[in-house]
């Protein structure tokens, strides 16, 4: 029987494995866990019309939901219908929801939808009158959880910022017998770019064939973005990450894809892959195909978030990976990958504004903002979505690796600006952005296969095109009555290196 | 007199026509509900979206008129998905046709043993999800451990491993290959149940007159057959612009667009926009409406082909 080398695995097995695990991504099953879960009396009074409804983009949330809602529903005496439904179903099914009075009481917004526009349209209900106490409550969570034009609108509160944004999705996870092989130690000394290429050189070198350096999930064209970017901020081009703050360095409210870091992260990329140094066929892979390979063997390398920790370790447990943080140009301190919020906003959830059971909501969001609630997440999520109280960081059972990445994610990713807390009028503008095709990863996807060529006209292209869209967003968002203007992407205030908070918005 | 007037048969009016047969029309009312539901109201109501510039989030509905269809004119990236999804209608359906072809005219042989075996084998790519289709293609044709090209360079047909999905010069083609592997075992059964219409007598009338095996195949079944041919392309060119499921699963559109076909496009403008932009519903919804007319007037050209043929058939009218 063939055995993949490297691997030690038979091609039959290789091939069960593969479309058992492929099975098990579209079936969206997930292994239960025996966790106990301390809840707390309810904040009030509950009496249930009908199920309580609960919606957001599942992954490892719903390992912890799919648990707790058992339990909670057998304590409060309530039935409870969780929905984890990937963004793209989230995108389309919530919004109709809504519209249809069938929504869920509590659900994360769409991944494209400003906060401040569910508030204006009247989707979502304050917390206030539902959590007793809530200054007392928010004071529990860290400074800047909590942001007007974010969570809070006209002194009300309507979002639970429970989960931590500082958190990075190209970082490097690696195989340490290939890396040992290869002759480096990224968890002592840090991989810079040229150590990396020449790692995954190496790598793919002494594996004869049998095993590459860098694997991608290449097919899910954001990844080509969240790499670049991630590189470039490495190498000291700090800009922000998402809506219309995507790529502008909020210095100068300028953009920067053109500019030489971006350059020198795409070049890098081209590099590797001349080398031979990408695992081949990464155009047919997505992120949790190319995540699926590393342990069995196939590549040494890949640059993906933390949600890759708790996964090996659950179904790979023989599988000796390490982390390091991204790499960055030899010579390079002092550079930091920006995270637009504090808290996640993808995660922060909200209450419906014609809930059925608001108060049931409020009364699990309660628990999620305790110490309590967050460290039994922590015990649970892991580093996937981090708890946002640090203390809940500290305190919770994930592993020593889980906790040395959140540990990395504190040194090398700072909270910056985000235009919305500054004017919420913004959304305005962000919902009459149409972003160019090709934006930032179908760009540099285009470059990696030779679809495109000259990376900097490419990039100044982008660049261009972003402007012009931009302008254009701007512009219908005056003439819709908005009071906002492309200076409010300039905050002369900002230094990288440092957490932007509340107090640098009032400063400006 | 009156009784000459009386001998006129008299017509009864249309309510009274549907009262009499208001049983029938109550059995209807289901499947006209759901038609309604699923196939009208969609049409007209992505009719009217494409003349709006909406999210399909908010209910700001701005009515922009054809502005949509303007800029779908001008855009580079809609043009060459709406040329890729003809080239793979065009290059899927003449093959999916002539493979089938070949498989009903031998399946249909009453003397091959296991006959129905192998339909059932044939067959067996339809009934398995698109999905899983995608997730083991990908794996079969991996040019790291992928059991083709393992195969091909074990053969020695190849020195080097093809990146089938990776190469933006292979990956429509491959599509289109895995695309009427899936399906041709559906056309296959409409090629069977066409080749029943061929009377038995021809069969042993050519038989009787020493006709070969291939002669009878070329000038007595295929003529026979060939108006089916007209109405099978119809169905499997539908089948073929509605391959969203199988490339979503294998590339997303890619690599850089090169298997992006219309209803990729679509999607991605509606729903799959990057970097926290709002979709464009409206948009996308004008580029579906663009792409049902075209499908709409290639349906209207196969109608005029099979009338021609028929009448072909019938040359003195009878």
């Amino acid at each position: 029987m063939k055995r993949f080398p490297g691997s030690g695995i038979s091609r039959r097995s290789f091939l069960a494995g593969s479309t058992a695990l492929g099975a098990i991504a579209l079936s969206g099953i997930v292994p239960s866990l025996a966790q106990e879960f301390n809840i707390a009396d309810p904040i009030a009074p509950i009496e249930a019309d009908g199920p309580f409804r609960w919606i957001d983009s599942g992954d490892q949330k719903a390992v912890f939901y799919k648990a707790f809602f058992k339990k909670y529903g057998e304590d409060r005496g309530i039935e409870v219908v969780y929905d984890g439904l990937p963004w793209n179903e989230i995108n389309t099914v919530l919004p109709l929801g809504v519209r249809n009075n069938t929504a869920q009481d509590a659900f994360c917004l769409p991944l494209n939808l400003p906060p401040a526009f569910a508030v204006k349209e009247g989707w979502v209900q304050p917390l206030d009158d539902y959590i007793p106490d809530l200054a007392k409550w928010k004071e529990g969570f860290p400074a800047g959880a909590f942001l007007e034009g974010i969570n809070e609108f006209d002194g009300k509160t309507y979002g639970l910022p429970y989960t931590s944004a500082r958190v990075t999705s190209a970082h490097i996870l690696f195989n340490r017998k290939y890396m040992q092989d290869a002759g480096f130690d990224p968890e002592t000394t840090a991989l810079d770019w040229d150590t990396f290429r020449e790692a995954a050189r190496k790598i793919t070198e002494n594996s004869k064939g049998r095993a590459y350096g860098l694997i991608m999930g290449g097919a899910q064209v954001n990844r080509w973005a969240d790499i670049t970017r991630t590189l470039a901020q490495m190498a000291g081009r700090a800009c922000g990450d998402t809506s219309i703050g995507t790529g502008i360095d909020f210095r100068t409210g300028e953009l920067v894809f053109d500019s030489d870091e971006f350059v020198g992260a795409v070049e890098l990329l081209l590099a590797l892959n001349a080398d031979g140094s990408i695992f081949p066929g990464i155009m047919g892979l997505n992120a949790p195909q190319a995540r699926a390979l590393v342990p069995q063997g196939a590549a040494g390398m890949i640059l993906q978030g933390p949600w890759n920790i708790p996964q090996w370790e659950r179904e790979n447990p023989d599988f000796d990976f390490g982390i390091a943080p991204p790499p960055a140009p030899a010579g390079t301190t002092g550079t930091y990958v920006i995270a637009g919020s504090l808290a996640s906003s993808a995660n922060t959830m909200f209450i419906n504004a014609k809930a059925k059971n608001p108060q049931i909501a409020a009364d699990v969001f309660h628990y999620l903002g305790t110490d309590q609630g967050q460290t039994d997440w922590g015990n649970v999520v892991g580093p996937s979505d981090p708890p946002i109280f640090p203390s809940a960081q500290a305190n919770s059972t994930m592993s020593e690796r889980s906790k040395a990445a959140l540990a990395m994610f504190q040194a090398v990713i700072r909270i910056g600006p985000n235009p919305f807390a500054r004017n919420p009028a913004l959304s305005e503008v962000a919902k009459a952005y149409v972003e160019p095709t090709p934006s930032l990863a179908q760009t540099v996807q285009g470059l990696f296969t030779g679809q495109a060529s000259g990376i900097k006209e490419q990039l100044t292209t982008l660049k261009s095109a972003t402007n012009t869209a931009l302008d254009a967003a701007f512009k219908a968002a005056k003439d819709a009555g908005a009071d906002v203007s492309r200076d409010e992407l300039v905050f002369a205030n900002w230094q990288p290196e440092r957490d932007y908070v509340g107090a640098d918005y009032k400063a400006l | 007199m009156a009784s000459s007037i009386s001998t006129v048969p008299h017509r009864a009016g249309l309510g009274h026509r549907l009262w009499q047969s208001r049983i029938d029309y109550l059995f209807l009312v289901p499947g006209m509900v759901i038609f309604g539901l699923f196939i009208l109201y969609p049409l007209f109501a992505s009719q009217w979206f494409s003349l709006l510039n909406w999210s399909g989030f908010d209910a700001n509905q701005a009515f922009v008129g054809f502005a949509n269809y303007a800029e779908l004119l001008q855009d580079k990236y809609f043009w060459d998905a709406f040329a890729r999804s003809f080239i793979f209608t065009l290059s899927t359906v003449p093959a999916q046709m002539a493979v089938s072809l070949v498989f009903a005219i031998i399946l249909n042989n009453k003397l091959l043993r296991m006959s129905a075996l192998f339909r059932t084998l044939i067959f067996l790519p339809v009934v398995t999800p698109v999905a899983i289709i995608g997730i083991v293609m990908t794996i079969m044709l991996s040019p790291f451990n992928g059991p083709v090209n393992i195969g091909l360079l074990d053969a020695g047909l190849i020195n080097r491993a093809i990146d089938f999905l990776g190469d933006p010069n292979l990956v429509l083609w491959t599509l289109a290959g895995i695309f009427v592997w899936k399906w041709v075992g559906v056309t296959m059964v409409y090629w069977l149940a066409a080749l029943q219409t061929v009377p038995a007598e021809l069969y042993e009338a050519a038989k009787l007159d020493g006709v070969k095996g291939w002669q009878v195949t070329f000038f007595i079944v295929l003529p026979m057959i060939t108006p089916f041919a007209i109405v099978i392309a119809l169905i499997s060119a539908i089948g073929a612009l509605n391959v969203f499921p199988l490339i979503q699963s294998m590339t997303q559109g890619g690599p850089y667009f090169a298997s992006e076909v219309m209803e990729v496009y679509i999607f991605r403008n509606a729903f799959a926009t990057l970097n926290g932009a709002v979709p464009r519903l409206g948009y996308a919804s004008a580029a579906g409406v663009f792409f049902g007319l075209a499908i709409m007037v290639l349906t209207i050209l196969q109608i005029f082909a099979v009338r021609y043929l028929r009448s072909r058939e019938k040359p003195n009218g009878a």
